[in-house]
């Protein structure tokens, strides 16, 4: 098949950006979305032009360095998705598709499609981890998980920190990301010791990145590759308001 | 972290205050209803919500709580504005397309601020016509009433507005109780349904009257 | 026999289970005042990398960590899914520290170390215990105990797991490990880095030198000591299931700059991938071997059979494994299952448009246990194998077939990780220890935590404690050199102009790899291999075309730099292969096989680890070839058999 491709393309955070159209000839439909990203870019090469850079990496759906908003939509079209995952099967010939970057003030544009998203890693740092250094623990089986709570804990932790809840929503939250965090340490037994803190100290880093609030569009659900879902959102904003409350500052 | 000035802090302000005002549009509409029963029964309640001593404290309650609701949004919503600084060519579509409904709140919420103070300019300090039913002259309110839902623009405008507050709150009403931290698989989906379910009454409750008032008075 | 001085393995003696204890007795401490003032490099942030940065900080050193991607948390180890093993025996089905040691060293083909071995599986338990406290929500039945599942070449349920995403819960428990650290200041953090040297002063490790991916700026580093966390070189055959940015330079510039490599021709060839379906194909897709515990693998009987699967009657299948070994049937070691599927493919059985594929068929699986169990188990990977191919797993059998996957060998290290280079430790895949010459499924995870969380901070402060350490800065000549070569090869890089782009060239030498140091091997096709890499080598200095600049953001100069590496490494690879006239595990020499086409080891000759030092300059090319004799004193050498 044969598409028509208009894609951002900007050559650093202080350029204004703009849209570059291309025609990517022949793509086979089991093709994935950055495998045709890669046929177009070898023909820019070897035209003596450079190529749109994009982030990727597994090319599996589980690291998260895939971003690309496809016609409007974070990681393309499906829903439980990336766009590494996503395949030309999806499109038709003749095709228009934009692509833009994940767009976000707390997500400045390093180049065409790739964008800086080290604001989730300072996110973790305030507060996404249980204090345990290496040699304390106890027999794994001393603390006994329900299942239900497990499982629930393990659906938050799928988060692959992608940053498409940022994209999708209108607001640039960064609330599922953040809360997906805050209910998998939370959940479990082990995470008890500092969930105000880590509450707390969460949502401050978020605030501080520039990320907007959370409005309970869903869109941030609905774009999420791993589907993490809203009861995270709910139970973050449970714990900040209790731990604002109790704390003692 | 200074919950008052958090994004999570100031949306359950602003969560809560919506709550508070959703109730007060409930008994506003039953109270309005009274249309249906006679102008008799419309004065008399309505007199009988002024002349109580404890409006002056309803009334400064009431307006802390639109203003706390209006204030802090705004607040929310400059901010959110802020986030995106370059927009999107396209928009979401399919599967992970929000509804218009859920996006617009802010918008709607703007729409209905201006109802509110119009509303408040018409009604409350509008004609101040007198009836007596025997126990001393009151405000005949209910002659505004029908002088007003004459008017085929204001009863258009009345009816659009309404919509909106229905869509407001069938969203708003919901919303809140996730803000507030509230969710749960079995319950969530019924509070949603209630919260629409809500919306609609009061909507209804609240444009049945210059239907009414319009088409068979 | 060539031995080396710096062959050292400085594994202890003594009773095998007392080994490591000792050894933790007898090594020098740094007093905690002391730890403060040593700086450490973590080049990597995968699960060795991540634990060791997460465990050193903890300690008190300064821990400078390095990763090329934006996020620490975006590391390779995240896409494991299967699990990792521990000798736990929560099951209590017969497992123990001593089979865990044994199944490793006998799965590994008699080609590891048995004190590193043995090692691995005493800490083991305690990496669970560990990861379970960080917060990792592996998998659990109703009462709350963790669930274990059986898992490829192993006869006990001794593997833990996060339903299909085992990796990446550990690594995210690594990493948020580390992230506390960087919170603390205790580790500074540098994304998007690539190490393209390593500077040695008077001998030692003493710092290195990165390209920030984004500025194109060059960088210096100076340290106490480096730790290699880098992971394996499977990207050398182009289609493997390594992430796109995996790669070998940081190992490979180690080794130019004297560190030996060991084993490089050991490679893991999974048996579970999705097949190719074009020239376009980017890289491979893994899905995990706990599959094979419920399904059934089988190609049709007649050759070239093309009806559609479902179509084909049981009486006209072949589930070969079951029939060649039936005690062990699907669930025989990866080299194992590989080459067997090639052997069927090659004998014109293979399924699917292309031919080179088998059945993984879960109908038998479905009707036993039903769609909802099955799905329950194996859902994402399902899922993903549907959005892949665009066909339905629980209607019609998955195609599979073999693909680069995982390799065994790597830098050589010695018993406390350190590599012949003084102060360079070398952790996780980087590494060649203890996997011998096959790795079993969900080991992986258990190797990069063991040496992250519970080897190298105790070796490490044995060398920074045992050792002088003068102070220098990144103002020393060596740095000074060191940024000057950096800068020079990637001016080369942009000066060739010629027409080729760099996945043109890595497309042809990872067809070179894989049809001659694939999953199977002979002379003939191993020099032809270095040949023809040596050609495309020259081609690819005089015809490389590299657009744009090296002061921003470029991913084809990273590239490029990356390939000229594995263009010299496929060779070392090759020639490893070539000098071991045997076969092995994941080394499978057709001149060397029993008459049922089993692999036939020469213990007498072979029973060593081939450390390969570079003896060469720049492009000139030599190497020599050294070995560490392996002893056997616990498990005895037999011909593994899984009948």
């Amino acid at each position: 098949m044969n598409l028509n491709l208009k894609i951002w393309r900007q050559k650093n955070s202080q350029d204004k950006g703009q849209f570059m159209e291309f025609h990517a000839k022949d793509i086979s439909e089991d093709m994935s979305f950055l495998e045709m990203m890669d046929v177009v870019n070898e023909q820019l090469i070897k035209d003596g032009k450079e190529p749109v850079e994009f982030d990727h990496d597994c090319r599996e759906g589980i690291c998260g360095a895939c971003s690309m908003v496809i016609n409007g939509n974070p990681h393309g079209p499906d829903k439980a998705t990336t766009t590494c995952q996503l395949h030309m099967r999806r499109f038709k010939d003749g095709d228009s598709i934009v692509i833009e970057p994940f767009r976000a003030k707390a997500f400045p544009v390093i180049r065409d499609l790739v964008v800086d998203r080290s604001a989730f890693d300072r996110i973790i740092e305030a507060g996404g981890f249980i204090s345990a250094s290496t040699g304390n623990a106890q027999d794994a089986n001393c603390l006994p998980i329900a299942k239900d709570h497990a499982d629930r804990a393990f659906s938050a932790a799928t988060c692959i920190g992608c940053g498409a809840c940022v994209a999708a929503c209108k607001n640039a939250s960064a609330s599922l990301f953040v809360s997906a965090k805050i209910a998998h340490l939370g959940l479990l037994p082990q995470g008890q010791a500092e969930r105000e803190r880590r509450a707390l100290r969460m949502v401050a880093a978020m605030d501080e990145s520039g990320f907007g609030g959370c409005t309970n569009t869903g869109a941030c659900s609905a774009a999420c590759p791993k589907e993490i879902g809203q009861e995270n959102i709910a139970m973050m904003n449970r714990d900040f308001m209790r731990s604002s409350a109790k704390n003692r500052d | 972290m200074n919950f008052w000035k958090s994004t999570i802090g100031q949306k359950q302000l602003v969560g809560l205050a919506g709550l508070a005002l959703a109730g007060f549009v409930l008994t506003h509409m039953l109270g309005n209803l009274l249309i249906l029963v006679g102008p008799r029964a419309y004065n008399e309640y309505s007199h009988a919500l002024v002349s109580n001593p404890l409006i002056y404290a309803a009334e400064v309650g009431l307006l802390v709580f639109f203003l706390g609701h209006v204030i802090v949004a705004m607040t929310l919503q400059k901010r959110n504005w802020k986030s995106r600084e370059v927009k999107y060519a396209v928009s979401a579509s399919g599967d992970k397309a929000t509804s218009p409904a859920k996006k617009s709140l802010w918008a709607q919420g703007m729409i209905i601020l201006i109802f509110v103070v119009l509303h408040l300019i018409t009604m409350k300090y509008g004609e101040y016509y007198t009836v007596n039913y025997g126990q001393g002259e009151i405000r005949d309110l209910h002659r505004l009433v029908v002088d007003v839902f004459h008017q085929p623009g204001y009863v258009i405008w009345y009816v659009i507005c309404l919509v909106l507050l229905g869509i407001h709150l069938s969203h708003g009403v919901a919303s809140s109780f996730q803000t507030l931290g509230f969710n749960h698989p079995k319950y969530t989906p019924k509070i949603k349904l209630g919260s629409c379910l809500f919306a609609a009454v009061v909507t209804a409750g609240f444009v049945v009257q210059p239907i009414y008032v319009y088409f068979l008075m | 026999m060539a031995s080396h001085e710096k062959l050292k393995s400085n594994a202890p003696s003594g009773p095998i289970e007392d080994r490591w204890q000792k050894h933790q007795f007898d090594m020098k401490l740094v007093n905690p005042a002391n730890k403060r003032k040593h700086t450490v490099i973590v080049v990597g942030t995968g699960l060795a990398g991540a634990s060791a940065a997460a465990s050193l900080a903890e300690l008190g050193y300064h821990v400078k960590s390095f990763c090329i991607s934006d996020s620490p948390r975006r590391a390779h180890s995240i896409a494991a899914q299967g699990g990792i093993n521990a000798a736990k025996n929560y099951q209590n089905d017969g497992d123990s520290v001593y089979r865990l040691f044994y199944d490793t060293v006998k799965g590994g083909d008699f080609r590891s170390r048995e004190s590193n071995v043995y090692r691995l599986a005493q800490i083991s338990p305690a990496i669970i215990d560990h990861c379970v406290a960080l917060g990792v929500p592996f998998a659990r039945e109703y009462g709350g105990m963790l669930d274990n599942r059986s898992f490829g070449g192993a006869q006990v349920s001794r593997t833990f797991y996060a339903r299909g995403q085992t990796g990446q819960q550990l690594l995210l428990g690594a990493y948020s490990a580390m992230m506390r650290q960087v919170d603390k200041k205790s580790v500074e953090m540098f994304p998007r880095r690539e190490m393209l040297d390593l500077v040695t002063v008077d001998g030692k490790a003493r710092g290195i030198t990165v390209r920030n991916l984004i500025t194109g700026e060059i960088e210096s580093h100076a340290a106490d000591a480096v730790l290699l966390c880098t992971g394996g070189y499977g990207n050398v055959y182009f289609l493997s299931t390594n992430a796109m940015n995996s790669n070998a330079t940081a190992a490979w510039r180690c080794h130019k700059k004297g560190a030996f490599f060991a084993n490089p021709c050991f490679t893991q060839i999974h048996p579970t991938c999705i097949p190719r379906s074009g020239s376009y194909q980017s890289k491979l897709t893994l899905m995990s071997e706990s599959l094979r515990n419920d399904g059934r693998v089988w190609v049709p009987k007649n050759k070239g059979d093309r009806r559609p699967p479902n179509e084909i009657p049981e009486s006209e299948r072949d589930y070969y494994l079951e029939r060649i070994y039936p005690s062990f049937g699907n669930l025989v070691p990866r080299d194992v299952a590989s080459r067997q599927a090639k052997f069927r493919v090659d004998e014109q059985r293979g399924v699917g448009p292309t031919g080179e594929a088998v059945y993984l068929d879960f109908s038998d699986a479905i009707k036993r246990l039903g769609e909802d169990q099955v799905s329950e188990k194996y859902g994402n990977l399902f899922q993903m194998y549907e959005k892949i191919t665009g066909e339905n797993p629980y209607k019609v059998p998955m195609r599979i077939y073999p693909a680069v996957h995982y390799t065994m060998g790597g830098l050589w290290v010695d018993y406390n990780l350190q590599s012949t280079i003084p102060g360079l430790h070398v952790l996780g895949e980087a590494n060649f220890s203890d996997h011998g010459a096959n790795r079993l499924g969900a080991s992986a995870l258990m190797q990069g935590l063991a040496d992250g969380y519970f080897i190298i901070p105790y070796t490490l402060g044995n060398y920074l404690g045992s050792n002088k350490i003068e102070k220098i800065t990144e103002d020393h000549e060596a740095f000074k050199a060191s940024r000057e070569e950096a800068k020079k090869r990637l001016d080369q890089f942009f000066s060739i102009q010629g027409k080729k782009t760099v996945d043109d060239f890595h497309k042809e030498l990872g067809a070179i790899m894989w049809h001659y140091v694939g999953m199977s091997r002979n002379a003939e096709g191993l020099k032809k291999a270095i040949e023809e890499i040596g050609k495309l080598r020259k081609e690819f200095w005089e015809d490389l075309k590299i657009p744009g600049e090296a002061n921003y953001k470029n991913s084809e100069i990273e590239k490029a730099g990356r390939v000229a590496d594995f263009l010299e490494l496929g060779e070392l690879m090759a020639r490893d292969a070539l000098e071991r006239q045997e076969s092995c595990g994941g080394h499978f020499r057709e001149e060397y096989q029993t008459p049922e086409n089993e692999a036939l080891r020469k213990d007498e000759e072979f029973s060593h680890v081939a450390a390969w030092e570079f003896s060469g300059k720049d492009h000139d090319l030599k190497w020599s070839r050294f070995e560490e004799p392996l002893d056997f004193e616990y498990v005895k050498l037999t011909q593994r058999s899984y009948k």
